[in-house]
């Protein structure tokens, strides 16, 4: 940067030169104006150096600064990120274990409640049909029951009416006679 | 019914032990069923006898007069009069049965009861009565009953003890044993 302000006062300072040179003798006159024109240089080069290039400098370095600051900022918000990535990922994690957690358990709670509904409905149907097998046997035994108990009547009925009809007198005797020899059993 | 037989036995003890000490008792009772015979057959008798309303002094009188009257001795006019006075005539039936057994049971015989389908001959009485004198050790008196319900045979009571000697019991069983298979 110096050697580019350097350049740039020597070619203002040249520029009268050259003008006195074209008026009487070569590029460079060695005389007082010299001296003048490296005063007027220094004056330049001090003026530039003071409005231009330390404030130049100034706003370079804060841009640096702050180009520094924001990198680090950014850098910082990525490492913040980076943890709440993390952070999240461990959440995630443990969130998913979690779940993983209450599924597994949800299932085998289910598996359990069908199990046990499954039992019960095994139970209840064996009692159903032990049930509905016991009023069988019940009904058959009933029906077998009355159907004795009315062929019985029926037999009877038949027989006395038989013999109602059929009894004589002697019969009536013989019956009493055998009736009366059979008093002696009882003993 | 329960009340009367209680009642009867009571009053036929009493009897029984007056007419005991008297050494007639059967004849005592033999009177006794013919005066209630008399009772039973007068339906006007019967209900003088057993009316509340009628004084208990003229129902003795009554019941005492017919006896006189029928030829029972002094014993059984005045226990008929003291029956009728305390309004217990219509207890007579339980008190005969009861004064019956008592009678019996002091000679050792026993009385059966015997329902019958037909008729029993003299001589089926009387072998009747000896078996059942020969199984129970005492003897039997045969008191028959035609019962034309029944089919054949007949039936028997001496005391607790009953003999089933009918075609119905026959049916009866044999209805059993088939309705039990």
């Amino acid at each position: 940067m110096i050697r580019v302000l350097a350049i740039a006062a020597l070619l203002l300072g040249a520029a009268p030169s050259a003008a006195l040179a074209n008026e009487g003798g070569g590029l460079i006159s060695l005389d007082k104006s010299i001296l003048i024109q490296a005063i007027n240089f220094g004056l330049l080069l001090f003026i530039l150096v003071k409005l231009l290039y330390k404030p130049l400098m100034t706003k370079m370095a804060e841009r640096t600064e702050a180009i520094r600051s924001s990198l680090e900022e950014a850098k910082a918000a990525r490492a913040d990120a980076e943890r709440e990535r993390a952070e999240h990922a461990t959440k995630l994690q443990a969130s998913y274990a979690e779940a993983q957690a209450i599924r597994a358990s949800a299932l085998k709670e289910a598996a359990e409640e069908q199990r046990r509904l499954v039992e019960a409905a095994r139970a209840e149907a064996a009692r159903l049909v032990e049930t509905a097998r016991s009023e069988l046997a019940q009904d058959v035994r009933r029906a077998r029951q009355d159907l004795r108990q009315e062929v019985a009547d029926l037999a009877t009925t038949v027989a006395e009416r038989l013999i109602r009809k059929s009894l004589r007198d002697e019969d009536h005797r013989r019956i009493v006679e055998d009736a009366i020899g059979r008093v002696d059993r009882v003993s | 019914m329960r009340a009367h037989e209680g009642t009867a036995r009571r009053y036929a003890k009493a009897l029984f032990e007056l007419a005991h000490a008297s050494g007639d008792a059967e004849a005592v009772g033999r009177e006794l069923e013919q005066v209630a015979a008399v009772y039973a057959g007068d339906a006007g008798v019967h209900d003088v006898l057993t009316r509340p309303w009628i004084k208990p002094v003229d129902r003795r009188g009554v019941a005492t007069a017919i006896a006189q009257k029928a030829g029972a001795r002094k014993l059984v006019q005045d226990f008929l009069g003291l029956v009728a006075k305390r309004g217990r005539a219509d207890h007579l039936p339980e008190i005969i049965a009861a004064y019956r057994l008592l009678v019996d049971a002091e000679l050792g015989r026993a009385r059966a009861q015997v329902r019958t389908a037909v008729a029993f001959t003299d001589a089926e009485k009387r072998q009747l009565a000896t078996r059942l004198e020969r199984v129970l050790g005492k003897r039997i008196i045969v008191e028959e009953q035609v019962d034309a319900t029944l089919l054949g045979g007949f039936i028997a009571q001496v005391g607790s003890l009953i003999l089933d000697g009918s075609l119905d019991g026959q049916l009866a069983r044999m209805r059993q044993r088939l309705a039990r298979g």
